[in-house]
């Protein structure tokens, strides 16, 4: 018997059926699914919802069965790379330094730009940034340990 | 013939220079806030209320309601040209918005597509607001429970059914959105659920980064693929409003499904709590029944003119039972209606008798407001086409920014961050599967409301299913329903069997 490759098409249901069992199971034997005074539930609606998905998963993973796998090139993972960077920067030097750190690294040292088309890329982003959520909205960004430690 | 009178009367009230003034800053506002993932309409509005405390009360409002008006112009430009919706409802803009303007090279004529719908769209929902305005928010009483729950189902299975190749597929995610949407707190009574002992989870998982994750952030890990591709060098020829215009071939297409969509927007629009969200998804399903020049999906005009019509005439609609009635259709409803008793001015149906002219001065604005940000957004269209000349290696770092500060700025919090980041791979994985994640995102935002609405229905019909047939409305939703479940299902049955051809 040939044995049959297992792509991220038959994965992705397996995935979505063990949601669906947990929220299954949660809903009956935590959140309760019928009273009879007070109707449904919290886990009403989920449970019926899993119950749904459930099935489906089985369709989809039977469906695909008969589709080709795909490719994840290791390169298009790297913009997440450099948003786990951010956040772990935005620990110790704060959210704005970190995203200007981001931008530099990327355009210099990544997609090798000139100086000049670095900072002019860094200009316009960081005056988006500051200009309509720093000074606009007031979000307050992380200021990160070392500014915490200097300031206090 | 009187609400005509009344109209005009409003017009008066409008047409001063402070007015128009504050009508055109809150169109401009609208559309920076709705153009800037993370923020929405429902921020925009309550981030600009303090605004509106130094001008009269008519004044005030008439700026919020433009702003909110513009606001659903605005959330289509990044969903456009970035892939990133800035709201909501431009979730289905992006579907045929971003292939036109990035795979048809025709980023001008998406906008200009966007924006003619919009407004098109809007002026129907104003027309029948005008004209029909009571009368529609006692039409939106008639939908309890059962018709809410009918009418939910039809918009989710719709979309999870004809939204991509695949209709097991779009239902897979569709479940799955409704799942991620009932972590958090119970709809009904506040208890927690499914949190998993995380206290971040309490609170649910938020919209505004989910979406900008699972569409924005997948979408640069995307791009990585492109990143060598140079700038097509027409698109540097069309930077000018005639170079965007759409040909009378194009107008011919938008036309129908926009003037379609405004009149099923409206109607969505006044319906308690469905919104322009709804209005949006229930256009472009709708649209999937008709006639279109290129597949949807794939950069039609159809596409593209059937969502934005439905979400701005919406948006017209859910004036009807705020005014009419003193219900907010949605979360910017609700702010709208606390301006409104700020200051003093009860919505109900006396408002009309008691302060004609803010009720009517308040309707006439949105007339105003709709041609103001038409001209407007049609200005700048050359200079939002830009953003496509910016080589693709630049652009990835820009959204990458975007998306984090977009997740960090809706929770002020890491939270947000991770979440987009999560949903962002997630959506990236599902997308090289073949899995669309507009039916998760619809699912994911209209939950709540198909929960609570079902929960009441069993619970007033004690358990029994019957109350789904009992009233016509939504006996004939549920046959709606049916209909869009059975069809690829007997088609495909009839395929097989050889009756109907391949």
């Amino acid at each position: 018997m040939q044995s049959k490759k297992i792509t991220s098409k038959m994965v992705i249901p397996v995935v979505t059926a063990v949601i669906a069992a947990l929220f299954i199971y949660l809903g009956i034997t935590k959140y309760g699914f019928w009273h009879e005074v007070r109707g449904p539930l919290p886990g009403f609606f989920p449970t019926i919802i899993g119950f749904a998905l459930l099935g489906l998963s089985v369709l989809a993973f039977l469906g695909g069965r008969k589709e080709e796998g795909t490719t994840y090139p290791i390169e298009n993972w790297y913009p997440a790379l450099g948003v786990i960077g951010i956040m772990l920067a935005t620990l110790v030097i704060g959210m704005l330094p970190s995203l200007a750190l981001f931008v530099i690294l990327w355009l210099k040292v990544y997609e090798k730009y000139n100086w000049k088309t670095t900072l002019v890329g860094l200009a316009i982003i960081m005056a988006i940034v500051i200009g309509a959520f720093v000074m606009w909205l007031g979000v307050p960004f992380p200021k990160g340990l070392i500014y915490n430690l200097i300031a206090y | 013939m009187e609400n005509l009178q009344m109209l005009f009367m409003g017009f008066s009230v409008v047409l001063t220079l402070e007015n128009v003034l504050v009508t055109m800053l809150g169109a401009v506002l609208g559309l920076i806030v709705g153009a800037m993932p993370g923020i929405g309409s429902l921020a925009g509005v309550a981030l600009l209320l303090p605004l509106t405390y130094k001008f009269n009360p008519t004044t005030a409002i008439i700026m919020l309601g433009s702003l909110y008006y513009a606001n659903m112009y605005g959330g289509s430009f990044s969903a456009i040209l970035l892939n990133i919706p800035g709201d909501s409802p431009a979730v289905m803009t992006a579907l045929d918005g971003y292939p036109m303007a990035t795979k048809r090279n025709r980023p001008g004529q998406a906008l200009f597509t966007a924006n003619m719908s919009s407004f098109i769209g809007g002026l129907i929902g104003m027309l029948i607001l005008t004209f029909m305005g009571p009368l529609l928010a006692d039409l939106g009483l008639k939908f309890g429970p059962a018709e809410m729950t009918a009418l939910l189902l039809v918009a989710m299975t719709s979309i999870g059914w004809l939204v991509g190749e695949n209709p097991t597929k779009g239902v897979v995610l569709t479940m799955v959105g409704i799942l991620l949407a009932s972590m958090g707190m119970d709809t009904l009574t506040g208890s927690p659920r499914y949190d998993f002992g995380n206290m971040y989870l309490l609170g649910g998982i938020p919209f505004t980064p989910f979406v900008i994750g699972a569409v924005g952030f997948s979408q640069v890990l995307k791009l990585m693929e492109e990143r060598n591709k140079k700038v097509e060098a027409h698109i540097n020829q069309k930077l000018t409003i005639k170079g965007s215009m759409l040909t009378l071939h194009d107008f011919r297409r938008l036309l129908p499904p926009a003037i379609r969509s405004g009149f099923m927007g409206t109607f969505v629009g006044v319906l308690p709590g469905a919104g322009a969200t709804t209005g949006a998804f229930l256009g472009y399903a709708a649209q999937k029944a008709f006639k279109s020049e290129e597949p949807l999906g794939s950069g039609a005009i159809e596409g593209i003119a059937s969502c934005e019509a439905a979400n701005n005439a919406a948006a017209a609609g859910s004036f009807a039972p705020l005014l009419a009635l003193g219900i907010p259709g949605s979360g910017t409803g609700a702010v709208l209606l606390g301006g409104l008793m700020m200051w003093g001015l009860n919505p109900g149906p006396l408002l009309f008798s008691t302060n004609p002219d803010f009720a009517w001065g308040l309707i006439s604005s949105l007339f105003l407001a709709n041609l103001l940000t038409l001209m407007i957004a049609l200005g700048i269209i050359p200079f939002l086409i830009k953003i496509l000349t910016v080589p693709v290696k630049m652009l990835i770092p820009i959204i990458t920014v975007v998306c984090v500060v977009g997740g960090y700025s809706t929770s002020n919090s890491m939270y947000g961050v991770i979440i987009m980041f999560l949903s962002g791979l997630f959506g990236y994985i599902l997308d090289r599967n073949g899995y669309g994640v507009a039916p998760m995102l619809l699912a994911f935002v209209l939950a709540p409301l198909l929960e609570s609405n079902m929960r009441k229905a069993f619970i007033i019909s004690h358990g029994s299913l019957g109350i789904f047939f009992e009233k016509p409305i939504s006996a004939f939703l549920i046959i709606v329903l049916f209909a869009i479940i059975l069809t690829p299902v007997v088609k495909f049955v009839l395929r097989k069997a050889g009756v109907l051809k391949k």
